[in-house]
């Protein structure tokens, strides 16, 4: 299910992508209760590059990530989306702003088929209302079948076409990683922040979520990686390191890890 | 026929025999069982709403008799007191109900799971008090009497059997427009919030919106259920609005299987039929009725429709 | 407004608070026990005072004796819906909404089988001490309110105690808020919940014991109690008994005084709607953290 198997969709995937943003962390700082767990996290994420966040348990990566996506508010510091401060903004609004995430456990919708799994990806750009649904509306049917068509093109384009009328609930957890993923396509994000992505997954599984990513970055999407696995840190562009909430070393993957700091850190060497 | 899909022809004849068997049904039927049967459409109208919000939104409502009641209640007034037509009437009913649980429901439905079923409960009863205490306007235990009946095109809704030819096409309809819903860009949205809510939010679905809405559509649904109660018995006081009745209004989608919008007709039959079929055993019946509520939530979580589906599916139909 | 007026007010809002309290702590102590919001707490007051009363008058026992019956049959009751629903429930991994449903459910069906057994009438029970009262300052109080306040006391410190020093209270405590790490050191979880469940049943029972020589009982006043149980539940943060004490008071003073010159209805109506506002602006109650499901 690889990128390789996709049918090429030329207009598909120009359809699906639009554009990417850079997405900054700047000066965060956090702390629950009385525990510091984020000192000052400075990171850049600049538009249409591959940016990777390593670093051992409880150095405060699931944090940072929270704040990114809007899960939590910050302290101090600032969010910012395309040098917009997004620091107030709702989950919804950053989402509406192009700005996407997945979970660490797929967050499918698990009594739902993968169509429409993959349709409400789509509700951020559609307007069909209470009464318009309701009453049956020819915009609302129109809108409907559009979603549809859309739907099927982007589960063409993952490969996944075939599952279009499964319950997302019954898929190993490999396919639904890529269902997540094709549903946060859906809606055309620019910069997409993924959690622990491989957290479940078989090597081979791995090995097509690697592929997946290089091809949506290939593609001009900014992404932001958060992995305690090395294997698939090496598809980044510049990796991060983050130790006890703090950033050690910045700069390639093999820079990062024969910076003495990060052996330290990681080895105790 | 070359187009058809061959598996819909069974449910269009089914459709078919169930519609001729709702017509000729008065005929064969005593008048009070015709009675029965509109108060399960009654029923069945409060109870979708109370259905859409537990199936779809998987919020417990056991408020609905309050705005039952003010359906009911406003539906008496204007027409007995100011002389209104039934129309505007039901319409100010349905507009105070929608207004209530607009300002109501914006701050407690961001509670969640029990205390927002708490939250409704209170309001269920608050309501019933204060239907009891402002008795200059409900009449109290006296109640309001000689609500007229409805006409419609000059023709008044005065047996039951007429009755029945009007509610039961009124409830299709609404289970029309909530099939619609369900089915439509807000009911996948509802469903996304309640397999996994931050994947939602990830989605930019605004769900306190989305649950305030649906709150308001079940209050508006609950109002006009009231209205057509009272205009029906002609007759409206307090015993008609209390928790109990909110329960029975919740047991409607927890009989049918709360995810199953046409299921609802079942499961208001059941609810307005269990009494009668107990009646024999008097105050018992409640205690039947609790005990079924406690057995499908224990044994059948989905309710009528959910063991008819795992039926089917027994039977190798996929 | 005479002084009067206002410390019968207060004394009234005590006594009422003692019993929300006991309510409100019947529902801490299953949910603290179980993890499950128990909507049908008010039921086992009902059952309590209930089956005092026909013990009483269908089968003549001294009231003492009636009392232990009607607790004894409170507390059966609770371990009775753990065993029956809440065990197979729990194994079938249900949903919150299900387990609400079914102690809704219960609470019908319970009120339903008091209307039937009990009839539409209120009964009423013996005050204890007798029927007199105390002059405190310009109000009265009876004299089995000085006992209700007594006894209410009494029941949540032996609470307090047994949560903290007795090794089946803490078990009890361990078992529900880690389940897997109770088990690993040898405490059966299931049978931690069923004493959990009959501990709840006869708090609850011991509440409409105490309340019916007050108000009389019957067969409605299940849902009542319950959410004014609730109020005080939340108002200490729901998983702290004696938290509940304190929420219980305050609930019962607040609607007191709010309606000094009122028709007594609208007390109801000042206790639900200060449950509806706690819950919203105060989740965690005033003294503890709620800590409950899907908040």
């Amino acid at each position: 299910m690889g990128p390789e198997h996709g049918r090429t969709d030329a207009a598909g995937a120009a359809a699906l992508s639009q554009g990417a943003s850079t997405l900054v962390l700047q000066g965060i700082a956090h702390s629950f209760g009385g525990l510091q767990v984020l000192r000052k996290v400075d990171i850049e994420v600049p538009a249409g590059r591959l940016v990777g966040l390593i670093g051992p348990n409880g150095s405060g990566k699931t944090t940072c990530f929270n704040i990114a996506s809007g899960f939590l508010r910050q302290n101090a510091g600032r969010v910012l989306l395309d040098d917009q401060d997004i620091s107030a903004s709702s989950v919804q609004a950053r989402s509406r702003a192009g700005l996407v995430r997945t979970f660490q456990a797929p967050k499918v919708f698990d009594q739902m088929t993968v169509l429409e799994n993959l349709m409400v990806g789509a509700h951020k750009s559609t307007r069909t209302g209470m009464l318009g649904a309701m009453l049956g509306t020819r915009g609302a049917r129109a809108e409907q079948a559009a979603t549809r068509e859309l739907a099927e093109r982007c589960a063409q384009r993952f490969g996944i076409d075939a599952l279009l009328p499964t319950r997302a609930g019954l898929l190993p957890a490999g396919q639904r990683r890529i269902v997540e993923l094709a549903r946060a396509c859906m809606g055309r994000p620019r910069v997409l922040l993924l959690d622990e992505p491989s957290s479940g997954l078989n090597s081979e599984e791995i090995e097509v979520l690697r592929r997946w990513i290089r091809e949506l970055n290939r593609d001009g999407l900014t992404v932001f990686l958060v992995s305690h696995d090395m294997g698939l840190m090496t598809v980044c562009d510049t990796v991060h390191v983050l130790y006890f909430g703090e950033v050690i070393a910045s700069g390639s993957l093999a820079d990062v890890q024969a910076d003495a700091r990060v052996r330290e850190a990681y080895l105790g060497i | 026929m070359t187009n058809r899909n061959p598996g819909r022809t069974p449910l269009v004849v089914t459709m078919l025999v169930l519609l001729a068997l709702w017509v000729l049904l008065p005929l064969g039927l005593s008048r009070h069982h015709v009675d029965l049967l509109n108060f399960a459409a009654i029923l069945g109208i409060g109870g979708l709403g109370v259905g859409l919000l537990l199936g779809q939104c998987g919020i417990v409502n056991l408020g609905q008799a309050a705005f039952f009641g003010i359906g009911a209640y406003a539906s008496a007034w204007c027409t007995t007191t100011l002389g209104w037509p039934a129309s505007a009437a039901m319409a100010t009913g349905a507009v105070i109900s929608a207004a209530i649980a607009a300002v109501i429901g914006y701050p407690i439905l961001r509670l969640s799971g029990f205390f927002l079923a708490l939250a409704t409960l209170a309001v269920g009863s608050i309501a019933s008090v204060l239907f009891f205490e402002w008795d200059w306007l409900t009449g109290g235990t006296l109640g309001i009497g000689g609500v007229p009946k409805l006409s419609l095109l000059g023709w008044t809704l005065d047996t039951p059997e007429r009755f029945y030819y009007f509610v039961w096409p009124v409830l299709a309809l609404a289970l029309w427009l909530a099939q619609n819903l369900v089915g439509g860009r807000p009911g996948l949205a509802m469903r996304a919030m309640r397999d996994a809510a931050p994947a939602a939010e990830v989605m930019a679905v605004d769900m306190h919106r989305l649950k305030t809405q649906m709150f308001v559509l079940c209050a508006v649904l609950g109002s006009l259920a009231g209205s057509l109660y009272s205009h029906y018995v002609s007759f409206v006081s307090v015993q008609s609005f209390t928790v109990e009745r909110s329960i029975f209004f919740l047991l409607v989608p927890v009989i049918a299987g709360a995810h199953s919008v046409p299921g609802i007709v079942a499961g208001a039959l059941f609810v307005a039929l269990i009494p009668e079929l107990l009646s024999g055993l008097g105050d018992f019946h409640q205690v039947v009725f609790g005990l079924l509520l406690v057995t499908v939530v224990t044994l059948m979580p989905g309710g009528l429709m959910g063991l008819l589906g795992t039926l089917r599916g027994q039977g190798g139909r996929r | 407004m005479s002084i009067g007026l206002l410390e019968q007010a207060v004394l009234s809002g005590i006594t009422n608070g003692f019993i929300y309290a006991l309510i409100g702590i019947g529902i801490a102590v299953i949910f603290k026990g179980s993890r499950i919001v128990n909507a049908m707490q008010g039921e086992f007051a009902v059952v309590g005072a209930l089956i005092t009363v026909f013990a009483m008058q269908a089968a003549r026992m001294p009231y003492p004796v009636a009392i232990v019956a009607g607790v004894l049959v409170g507390a059966l009751s609770g371990a009775v819906i753990d065993v029956l629903f809440v065990r197979p429930m729990t194994r079938r991994g249900a949903s919150e909404e299900s387990f609400l449903l079914l102690t809704i459910g219960l609470s019908f069906t319970l009120a339903a089988g008091a209307l039937y057994f009990g009839g539409r009438d209120s009964h009423l029970l013996p005050g204890f001490g007798g029927q007199g009262v105390i002059e405190i300052l310009q109000a009265t109080l009876p004299v089995h309110a000085a006992w209700l306040i007594v006894v209410a006391t009494a029941v949540v410190i032996a609470l307090r105690l047994f949560y903290t020093r007795t090794l089946l209270g803490l078990s009890m405590s361990a078992a529900a808020s880690d389940a897997d790490g109770a088990t690993s050191t040898g405490i059966d979880v299931g049978r931690m919940r069923l004493l959990t469940f009959l501990l709840g049943g006869g708090i609850g029972a011991i509440a409409g014991v105490l309340v019916t020589p007050l108000i009389s009982m019957n067969y409605q006043m299940g849902i009542g109690l319950t959410l004014k149980g609730f109020a005080a539940a939340i108002l200490g943060g729901l998983t702290n008994p004696l938290g509940a004490l304190f929420g219980g008071l305050a609930l019962g003073l607040l609607e007191s005084l709010a309606v000094v010159g009122f028709p007594s209805g609208y007390r109801d109506v000042v206790a639900l709607s200060l449950l509806v506002v706690i819950m919203i602006v105060m989740p965690n109650g005033l003294l503890g953290r709620a800590g409950r499901r899907g908040g």
